[in-house]
Protein backbone atom coordinates (compact mmCIF):
# COMPACT_ATOMS: atom_id res chain seq x y z
CA UNK A 1 0.00 0.00 0.00
CA UNK A 2 1.82 3.14 -0.95
CA UNK A 3 0.77 6.38 -1.82
CA UNK A 4 1.08 6.09 -5.57
CA UNK A 5 -2.12 5.06 -5.25
CA UNK A 6 -3.87 8.21 -3.12
CA UNK A 7 -5.43 10.63 -4.93
CA UNK A 8 -3.30 14.17 -4.70
CA UNK A 9 -4.89 15.28 -2.24
CA UNK A 10 -5.30 12.76 0.13
CA UNK A 11 -1.49 11.93 0.26
CA UNK A 12 -0.69 15.48 1.38
CA UNK A 13 -3.60 15.05 3.94
CA UNK A 14 -1.73 12.14 4.83
CA UNK A 15 1.87 13.68 4.98
CA UNK A 16 0.09 16.38 7.37
CA UNK A 17 -1.46 14.17 9.42
CA UNK A 18 2.11 11.70 9.71
CA UNK A 19 3.80 15.58 10.40
CA UNK A 20 1.41 16.23 13.51
CA UNK A 21 1.67 13.25 14.89
CA UNK A 22 5.23 13.24 15.76
CA UNK A 23 4.44 13.48 19.24
CA UNK A 24 2.57 10.24 19.28
CA UNK A 25 4.63 7.11 20.72
CA UNK A 26 5.48 5.33 17.23
CA UNK A 27 3.40 2.00 17.62
CA UNK A 28 -0.13 4.12 17.80
CA UNK A 29 1.12 6.70 15.35
CA UNK A 30 2.13 4.46 12.68
CA UNK A 31 -1.73 1.91 13.96
CA UNK A 32 -3.22 5.32 13.45
CA UNK A 33 -1.60 6.14 10.36
CA UNK A 34 -2.52 2.58 8.48
CA UNK A 35 -6.23 3.16 9.50
CA UNK A 36 -6.87 6.64 7.80
CA UNK A 37 -4.62 5.69 4.66
CA UNK A 38 -6.97 2.67 4.18
CA UNK A 39 -9.90 5.25 4.93
CA UNK A 40 -8.31 7.70 2.23
CA UNK A 41 -7.58 4.73 -0.31
CA UNK A 42 -11.26 3.48 0.06
CA UNK A 43 -13.22 7.19 -0.23
CA UNK A 44 -11.34 8.26 -2.78
CA UNK A 45 -10.78 6.65 -5.96
CA UNK A 46 -7.23 8.32 -7.61
CA UNK A 47 -9.21 10.13 -10.37
CA UNK A 48 -12.00 11.52 -8.69
CA UNK A 49 -12.13 15.20 -9.04
CA UNK A 50 -10.85 17.66 -6.33
CA UNK A 51 -14.58 18.73 -5.12
CA UNK A 52 -15.21 15.10 -4.42
CA UNK A 53 -11.57 14.92 -2.44
CA UNK A 54 -12.52 17.80 -0.41
CA UNK A 55 -15.98 16.08 1.06
CA UNK A 56 -14.28 13.63 1.97
CA UNK A 57 -11.22 15.41 3.64
CA UNK A 58 -14.03 17.55 5.25
CA UNK A 59 -15.49 14.59 6.79
CA UNK A 60 -12.89 12.90 7.91
CA UNK A 61 -11.68 16.16 10.13
CA UNK A 62 -8.38 18.98 10.30
CA UNK A 63 -5.37 15.79 10.65
CA UNK A 64 -4.62 18.02 14.10
CA UNK A 65 -8.11 17.24 15.51
CA UNK A 66 -7.42 13.60 15.06
CA UNK A 67 -4.05 13.31 16.70
CA UNK A 68 -5.10 15.15 19.53
CA UNK A 69 -8.16 12.63 20.16
CA UNK A 70 -5.08 9.69 19.62
CA UNK A 71 -2.97 11.66 22.37
CA UNK A 72 -2.85 9.25 26.01
CA UNK A 73 -5.28 10.73 28.36
CA UNK A 74 -4.19 11.51 31.64
CA UNK A 75 -5.93 8.29 32.96
CA UNK A 76 -3.84 6.19 30.47
CA UNK A 77 -0.40 7.12 31.41
CA UNK A 78 2.06 5.10 33.24
CA UNK A 79 1.66 5.54 37.21
CA UNK A 80 2.21 9.01 38.17
CA UNK A 81 4.02 9.60 41.45
CA UNK A 82 2.06 9.46 44.56
CA UNK A 83 2.33 9.68 48.10
CA UNK A 84 4.58 7.15 48.74
CA UNK A 85 7.03 8.22 45.59
CA UNK A 86 6.68 12.07 47.25
CA UNK A 87 7.63 10.43 51.16
CA UNK A 88 10.69 8.03 49.50
CA UNK A 89 12.19 11.30 47.98
CA UNK A 90 11.88 13.46 51.11
CA UNK A 91 13.34 10.32 53.00
CA UNK A 92 16.68 9.77 51.24
CA UNK A 93 17.30 13.53 51.07
CA UNK A 94 16.72 14.02 54.75
CA UNK A 95 16.18 10.60 56.42
CA UNK A 96 19.88 10.54 57.41
CA UNK A 97 19.07 12.79 60.29
CA UNK A 98 16.00 10.56 61.54
CA UNK A 99 18.72 7.84 63.46
CA UNK A 100 20.17 7.12 60.10
CA UNK A 101 17.17 4.39 59.85
CA UNK A 102 14.67 7.09 58.06
CA UNK A 103 17.14 6.92 54.83
CA UNK A 104 17.18 3.01 54.85
CA UNK A 105 13.12 2.94 55.08
CA UNK A 106 13.16 5.72 51.89
CA UNK A 107 15.10 3.25 49.82
CA UNK A 108 13.41 0.22 50.77
CA UNK A 109 9.99 3.09 49.31
CA UNK A 110 12.74 3.57 46.34
CA UNK A 111 12.91 -0.14 45.01
CA UNK A 112 10.06 -1.25 45.85
CA UNK A 113 8.13 1.62 43.42
CA UNK A 114 7.46 0.80 39.74
CA UNK A 115 7.31 4.56 39.02
CA UNK A 116 11.26 5.06 38.63
CA UNK A 117 13.57 2.49 36.34
CA UNK A 118 16.49 0.57 38.26
CA UNK A 119 18.80 2.74 36.80
CA UNK A 120 16.66 5.64 38.57
CA UNK A 121 17.02 3.49 41.75
CA UNK A 122 20.43 3.26 41.56
CA UNK A 123 21.29 6.99 40.96
CA UNK A 124 18.96 7.50 44.41
CA UNK A 125 20.93 4.93 45.77
CA UNK A 126 24.39 6.32 45.93
CA UNK A 127 24.13 9.79 45.01
CA UNK A 128 24.61 10.16 48.23
CA UNK A 129 24.26 6.87 50.49
CA UNK A 130 22.23 8.90 54.07
CA UNK A 131 21.22 11.59 51.77
CA UNK A 132 22.08 15.44 53.30
CA UNK A 133 23.07 14.07 56.45
CA UNK A 134 26.34 11.56 55.21
CA UNK A 135 26.72 15.31 53.02
CA UNK A 136 26.59 17.29 56.39
CA UNK A 137 29.25 15.01 58.52
CA UNK A 138 31.76 14.42 55.50
CA UNK A 139 31.69 18.57 54.72
CA UNK A 140 32.13 19.54 58.34
CA UNK A 141 34.91 16.94 58.28
CA UNK A 142 36.52 18.17 55.56
CA UNK A 143 36.24 21.78 56.33
CA UNK A 144 37.35 21.12 60.19
CA UNK A 145 39.82 18.94 59.78
CA UNK A 146 42.78 20.84 58.50
CA UNK A 147 41.86 23.74 61.40
CA UNK A 148 42.16 21.18 63.81
CA UNK A 149 45.28 19.86 62.77
CA UNK A 150 47.37 23.38 62.32
CA UNK A 151 45.77 24.03 66.04
CA UNK A 152 47.49 21.35 67.47
CA UNK A 153 50.37 22.03 65.13
CA UNK A 154 50.43 25.24 67.18
CA UNK A 155 50.20 23.54 70.13
CA UNK A 156 46.96 25.75 71.17
CA UNK A 157 44.99 28.68 72.30
CA UNK A 158 42.10 30.43 70.90
CA UNK A 159 44.50 33.34 69.04
CA UNK A 160 46.31 30.64 67.62
CA UNK A 161 43.98 28.85 66.17
CA UNK A 162 42.63 32.13 64.36
CA UNK A 163 45.97 32.70 62.69
CA UNK A 164 46.16 28.93 61.77
CA UNK A 165 42.80 29.16 59.80
CA UNK A 166 43.67 31.75 58.28
CA UNK A 167 46.64 30.72 56.98
CA UNK A 168 45.00 27.20 55.63
CA UNK A 169 42.56 29.59 53.78
CA UNK A 170 42.77 27.86 50.18
CA UNK A 171 42.25 24.17 51.96
CA UNK A 172 39.31 25.95 53.94
CA UNK A 173 38.03 27.44 50.43
CA UNK A 174 38.55 23.48 49.24
CA UNK A 175 36.44 22.00 52.16
CA UNK A 176 33.89 24.60 51.07
CA UNK A 177 33.49 23.28 47.94
CA UNK A 178 33.39 19.96 48.66
CA UNK A 179 30.51 20.28 51.44
CA UNK A 180 28.94 22.65 48.51
CA UNK A 181 28.89 19.92 46.11
CA UNK A 182 27.86 17.20 48.72
CA UNK A 183 24.90 19.27 49.59
CA UNK A 184 23.61 19.85 45.86
CA UNK A 185 24.51 16.57 45.18
CA UNK A 186 21.66 14.61 46.81
CA UNK A 187 19.43 17.60 46.24
CA UNK A 188 19.94 17.02 41.98
CA UNK A 189 18.98 13.57 43.14
CA UNK A 190 15.88 14.10 44.23
CA UNK A 191 14.93 16.38 41.59
CA UNK A 192 16.29 13.93 38.93
CA UNK A 193 14.08 11.44 40.94
CA UNK A 194 10.74 13.90 41.04
CA UNK A 195 11.17 14.79 37.01
CA UNK A 196 11.70 10.62 36.16
CA UNK A 197 8.50 9.40 38.22
CA UNK A 198 6.22 12.92 37.35
CA UNK B 1 -23.12 31.91 25.59
CA UNK B 2 -26.02 29.58 26.13
CA UNK B 3 -25.59 28.07 22.74
CA UNK B 4 -21.84 27.48 23.59
CA UNK B 5 -22.95 25.63 27.35
CA UNK B 6 -25.21 23.21 25.17
CA UNK B 7 -22.87 22.55 22.48
CA UNK B 8 -20.13 21.28 25.23
CA UNK B 9 -23.01 19.40 26.88
CA UNK B 10 -23.64 17.68 23.47
CA UNK B 11 -20.14 16.65 22.48
CA UNK B 12 -19.29 15.04 26.16
CA UNK B 13 -23.04 13.25 25.44
CA UNK B 14 -21.26 12.14 22.07
CA UNK B 15 -18.14 11.18 23.04
CA UNK B 16 -19.66 9.47 26.40
CA UNK B 17 -22.07 7.11 23.49
CA UNK B 18 -19.81 6.54 20.96
CA UNK B 19 -18.26 3.55 21.82
CA UNK B 20 -21.06 1.30 22.68
CA UNK B 21 -22.76 2.15 19.42
CA UNK B 22 -19.38 0.94 17.80
CA UNK B 23 -20.05 -2.16 20.13
CA UNK B 24 -23.36 -2.29 19.25
CA UNK B 25 -22.86 -2.20 15.17
CA UNK B 26 -20.15 -5.62 15.86
CA UNK B 27 -23.27 -7.04 17.61
CA UNK B 28 -23.99 -9.05 14.77
CA UNK B 29 -20.75 -9.74 13.53
CA UNK B 30 -17.54 -8.55 12.46
CA UNK B 31 -17.19 -5.24 10.53
CA UNK B 32 -13.88 -3.56 9.34
CA UNK B 33 -12.62 0.14 10.38
CA UNK B 34 -13.95 1.47 7.26
CA UNK B 35 -17.44 0.15 7.19
CA UNK B 36 -17.95 1.21 11.00
CA UNK B 37 -16.57 4.49 10.69
CA UNK B 38 -19.06 5.31 7.60
CA UNK B 39 -22.09 4.05 9.60
CA UNK B 40 -21.61 5.96 12.32
CA UNK B 41 -20.59 8.60 10.19
CA UNK B 42 -23.79 8.63 8.46
CA UNK B 43 -25.99 8.18 11.50
CA UNK B 44 -27.80 11.66 11.98
CA UNK B 45 -26.20 14.35 14.72
CA UNK B 46 -23.59 11.14 15.90
CA UNK B 47 -20.38 11.78 14.94
CA UNK B 48 -18.84 15.48 13.44
CA UNK B 49 -15.32 14.31 12.32
CA UNK B 50 -14.90 10.91 11.24
CA UNK B 51 -11.56 10.74 11.58
CA UNK B 52 -11.30 10.92 15.51
CA UNK B 53 -13.54 7.39 15.26
CA UNK B 54 -9.93 5.88 14.38
CA UNK B 55 -8.65 7.29 18.12
CA UNK B 56 -11.60 5.55 19.73
CA UNK B 57 -11.45 2.03 17.96
CA UNK B 58 -7.15 1.61 19.36
CA UNK B 59 -9.26 2.73 22.55
CA UNK B 60 -11.64 -0.40 22.33
CA UNK B 61 -8.58 -2.38 21.36
CA UNK B 62 -6.15 -1.45 24.33
CA UNK B 63 -9.30 -1.99 26.38
CA UNK B 64 -9.78 -5.55 25.18
CA UNK B 65 -13.52 -4.82 24.27
CA UNK B 66 -13.24 -5.41 20.35
CA UNK B 67 -10.37 -7.62 18.79
CA UNK B 68 -8.88 -7.35 15.47
CA UNK B 69 -7.36 -9.07 12.62
CA UNK B 70 -6.08 -7.49 9.37
CA UNK B 71 -7.30 -8.94 5.89
CA UNK B 72 -6.36 -8.68 2.26
CA UNK B 73 -9.44 -6.75 0.59
CA UNK B 74 -10.35 -7.83 -3.01
CA UNK B 75 -9.59 -4.26 -4.36
CA UNK B 76 -7.21 -1.42 -2.61
CA UNK B 77 -5.54 -2.08 1.15
CA UNK B 78 -5.76 -4.61 3.77
CA UNK B 79 -8.81 -4.51 6.08
CA UNK B 80 -8.62 -4.32 9.83
CA UNK B 81 -11.81 -6.63 11.19
CA UNK B 82 -13.07 -5.58 14.40
CA UNK B 83 -15.15 -8.10 16.77
CA UNK B 84 -16.82 -8.38 19.89
CA UNK B 85 -14.69 -9.85 23.11
CA UNK B 86 -16.77 -11.26 25.85
CA UNK B 87 -16.26 -8.33 27.63
CA UNK B 88 -17.11 -6.15 24.97
CA UNK B 89 -20.44 -7.97 24.94
CA UNK B 90 -21.16 -7.73 29.02
CA UNK B 91 -20.05 -3.89 28.21
CA UNK B 92 -22.40 -3.44 25.91
CA UNK B 93 -25.34 -5.18 27.72
CA UNK B 94 -25.09 -3.15 30.76
CA UNK B 95 -25.07 0.13 28.47
CA UNK B 96 -28.18 -0.94 27.22
CA UNK B 97 -29.92 -1.81 30.26
CA UNK B 98 -28.60 1.64 31.71
CA UNK B 99 -29.22 3.85 28.62
CA UNK B 100 -32.67 2.81 28.37
CA UNK B 101 -33.74 4.05 31.93
CA UNK B 102 -31.42 7.36 31.31
CA UNK B 103 -33.28 7.95 27.92
CA UNK B 104 -37.00 7.42 29.32
CA UNK B 105 -36.26 9.59 32.71
CA UNK B 106 -34.82 11.94 30.45
CA UNK B 107 -37.94 12.02 27.66
CA UNK B 108 -40.15 12.10 30.94
CA UNK B 109 -38.53 15.04 32.48
CA UNK B 110 -37.90 17.13 29.07
CA UNK B 111 -41.50 16.11 28.24
CA UNK B 112 -42.90 17.45 31.19
CA UNK B 113 -40.70 20.86 30.58
CA UNK B 114 -42.17 21.34 27.36
CA UNK B 115 -45.85 20.89 28.77
CA UNK B 116 -45.27 23.47 30.83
Amino acid sequence: MTTDTLHPLAAEYLARLRRAGRGLPPGRRRELLAEIEAHLSEAIDPSASDAQALTVLDKLGDPEAIIAAETPRLDELPAPRGTREWVAIGLLLFGGFIFVLGWFVGLILLWSSRAWTTRDKWIGTLVIPGGLASSVVIGLIAIGAPTKKICHAFNGGGQHCTNAAGQSTPSSILGVVVFALLVLAPIGTSIYLARRAA
Amino acid sequence: MEARISETAISQLRRGVLEFCVLALLRDGERYSYELVRALGDADGLVTTEGTLYPLLGRLRREGVVDTTWRESPSGPPRRYYRLTPDGQAALGGFVIEWTRFRDSVDALLGNGVLR
